[in-house]
């Protein structure tokens, strides 16, 4: 039995006065066959009839082995050769600006499939960047010190850190108070006591992740 | 009138059957080279007739004399001559023995050394000091003039070649081209076989050591030891260790007299040995060669050697010292946020220019990828043209030295 059905169908509901249409569906496993066999990628079909290498490998992270323009020393040859390179490359683009009556908003501009074209501004950075402001003096140390040794439970490095506008990274470089950091720790290690086997093989495999990030490219 | 040798015509039956040992194999090269065969049956008789002590006594006043060269005066020659031991006595395969074996041909082809290279020497370089205790006989002396060479050529390679290197990847580095593994693997590769148990009577092509028995302890001195100093430092490990920077010393080979070795450590003491042969019998020109060939040609992703713990830190700290702005993580692409396994594309920007780029299935995980990334960029720059200092060895025309680059270190945080 076949799967196809007929491939014109007319439609029955259509109640117009328009002249009766042909109406195709997707709904045969041919007509998705057909559907999905797309046209090859232009990289992959050469339009030559003599052999040629075909290299079209996937996107993968850069090669660590090439060294970004910054990392080179003053007097390495690549410098030279990256600017005559990029001299090149923006007398190219110059001469293949689109002409002024192609421009976007023209009625000969058409919309493009392609993904926009990358723009000179720089992405998005993953946490807003910020100044290290270098504001705080020696009185005011002292004064963190004396706060946090005199009642480590009022003054936490959280309260220090919101109070004098500094990160509770530095409020711990500051000072330090062992044996408050011996009780927190205690009361961690009775809050792992309790985990069962799953949560602590689970937390055990994501400390180990963790350090093969800096290991693998 | 020239006599004919008696055990020329009778070669199959007497050809090594000589028991004898020369005093050492270069005179042992000389002799065969000359065509001059020794001895005749007559002969062989009245010196078994002699009373002549025993070579073995003198072994123990000659052992802990260091590295001789195999231009070392005879030994013998004070003495009268020895006693004929039977081959089964001898503690290693006899030196005139080598020219007659097809191992050894077969090997000196494979490794495409040129015909002038002695098989004898090459047989010697077969012997560890476990086997045979006499140095004359043995590779010891070989051995250790190999190592050094190997740790020069392979270190200059790697400080020419990447000068950016931390010392920690460049002992790993060099332990990787030529540690101990690394030489048992290249001589398992050029096809080295080892004798079951070494001897006299015993085919000279093959590795002649000492075996440890089947369930015995491992010798004393390949066990854990103390380290050298407790407070070791990087540059005690440069200025004072081995040149894999380890914590142990190695045993000597002078020290391995008569004891049961591993067969990785008989493996590593042929190939150093046989380097050292080949400098001392072809010269420095070919070793390099040699050694350009068969150990550099060995591909090692030096990348794959970092293990960094704080990537973030270091390279905002390597960007403050170089003087670049601060390290700024980027998001270059994203997707499925929301999902159950997203995946984000992070790029660490120093102002304009891109340093490096990680992927990772959370943004912290992207992020430290890429700073491990980057700093790796850093580390592992190679000049575009490199001239080792050993390539200038000889050279009276020096206008085509590079001078190599010096870096002022590794990030310390």
């Amino acid at each position: 039995m076949s799967t196809c059905k007929p491939l014109l169908r007319i439609c029955p509901k259509q109640q117009s006065l328009l002249p009766r249409t042909q109406c195709r569906h997707e709904s045969t496993t041919r007509r998705h066959r057909k559907l999905l066999a797309l046209p090859q990628a232009p990289s992959y079909t050469s339009d030559r009839s003599s052999p040629t290498l075909i290299f079209n490998p996937p996107s993968s992270a850069p090669n660590v082995y090439q060294t970004p323009l910054k990392f080179l020393p003053k007097d390495d040859k690549r410098r030279q050769l990256h600017a005559a390179a990029i001299q090149h490359s923006t007398t190219t683009a110059h001469r293949l600006q689109t002409s002024p009556i192609a421009a976007p908003g023209t009625p000969l501009h058409t919309s493009s499939h392609l993904p926009p074209r990358p723009s000179a501004a720089l992405p998005a950075p993953v946490r807003a960047p910020y100044e290290k402001k270098y504001h705080l003096t020696d009185k005011e140390i002292g004064e963190i010190r004396q706060l946090r040794t005199q009642d480590p439970y009022t003054w936490t490095r959280v309260k220090l850190a919101e109070k004098f506008g500094c990160s509770q990274f530095f409020v711990g470089m500051v000072v330090k108070v062992p044996a408050r950091a011996k009780e927190v720790a205690k009361e961690h290690e009775a809050d792992r006591r309790k985990w069962g086997v799953r949560r602590r093989e689970a937390r055990e495999d994501r400390e180990k992740r963790k350090e093969a990030w800096g290991r693998e490219v | 009138m020239k006599r004919i040798a008696v055990s020329r015509c009778a070669s199959q039956l007497l050809a090594n059957q000589l028991p004898r040992r020369p005093t050492c194999p270069y005179a042992a090269a000389k002799n065969t080279a000359q065509h001059v065969t020794p001895h005749s049956h007559r002969i062989r008789a009245r010196w078994q007739s002699t009373a002549a002590a025993q070579e073995d006594d003198g072994l123990g006043i000659e052992i802990p004399t260091p590295a001789s060269t195999p231009r070392s005066p005879p030994r013998a020659a004070r003495k009268p001559p020895p006693t004929p031991l039977p081959l089964e006595k001898l503690p290693s395969p006899h030196p005139k023995a080598a020219d007659s074996s097809t191992k050894l041909h077969a090997l000196r082809s494979r490794l495409s050394l040129p015909p002038r290279f002695p098989l004898p020497a090459l047989a010697r370089t077969l012997v560890h000091p476990s086997a045979d205790p006499d140095p004359h006989f043995n590779n010891a002396s070989l051995s250790i003039l190999g190592r050094h060479l190997l740790s020069y050529y392979t270190s200059e390679y790697l400080l020419c070649t990447y000068p950016r290197l931390p010392m920690q990847v460049v002992f790993a580095a060099v332990e990787a081209y030529i540690g101990p593994k690394a030489l048992a693997i290249i001589a398992r590769e050029w096809g080295i076989e080892a004798a079951e148990e070494p001897g006299g009577e015993v085919e000279p092509g093959l590795l002649q050591f000492k075996r440890i028995q089947s369930g015995g302890a491992l010798p004393e001195a390949f066990r854990r030891q103390a380290p050298w100093a407790w407070n070791v430092t990087t540059t005690h490990k440069i200025t004072r260790t081995d040149e894999f920077g380890s914590e142990h010393a190695p045993p000597s080979p002078h020290a391995l007299q008569r004891t049961p070795v591993p067969n990785e450590e008989a493996a590593q003491s042929f190939v150093r040995a046989l380097i050292g042969a080949l400098h001392v019998h072809l010269g420095s020109p070919l070793v390099k060669r040699f050694f350009r060939d068969h150990f550099l040609s060995r591909h090692l992703d030096v990348d794959k050697l970092f293990d960094f713990r704080t990537p973030t830190r270091d390279l905002s700290k390597l960007c403050d010292r170089e003087g670049f702005d601060s390290p700024i993580a980027r998001i270059i692409s994203e997707t499925g946020r929301l999902s159950r396994h997203p995946v984000f594309v992070v790029g660490v920007y120093s102002g304009k220019d891109k340093l490096g780029e990680g992927a990772g299935s959370s943004l912290d995980e992207a992020r430290t990828r890429a700073a491990a990334a980057a700093l790796k960029a850093w580390y592992l720059y190679r000049p575009v043209d490199v001239t080792v200092p050993s390539s200038m060895e000889g050279e009276l025309d020096t206008s085509k030295w590079r001078p190599n680059l010096i870096d002022c270190g590794e990030v310390i945080v």
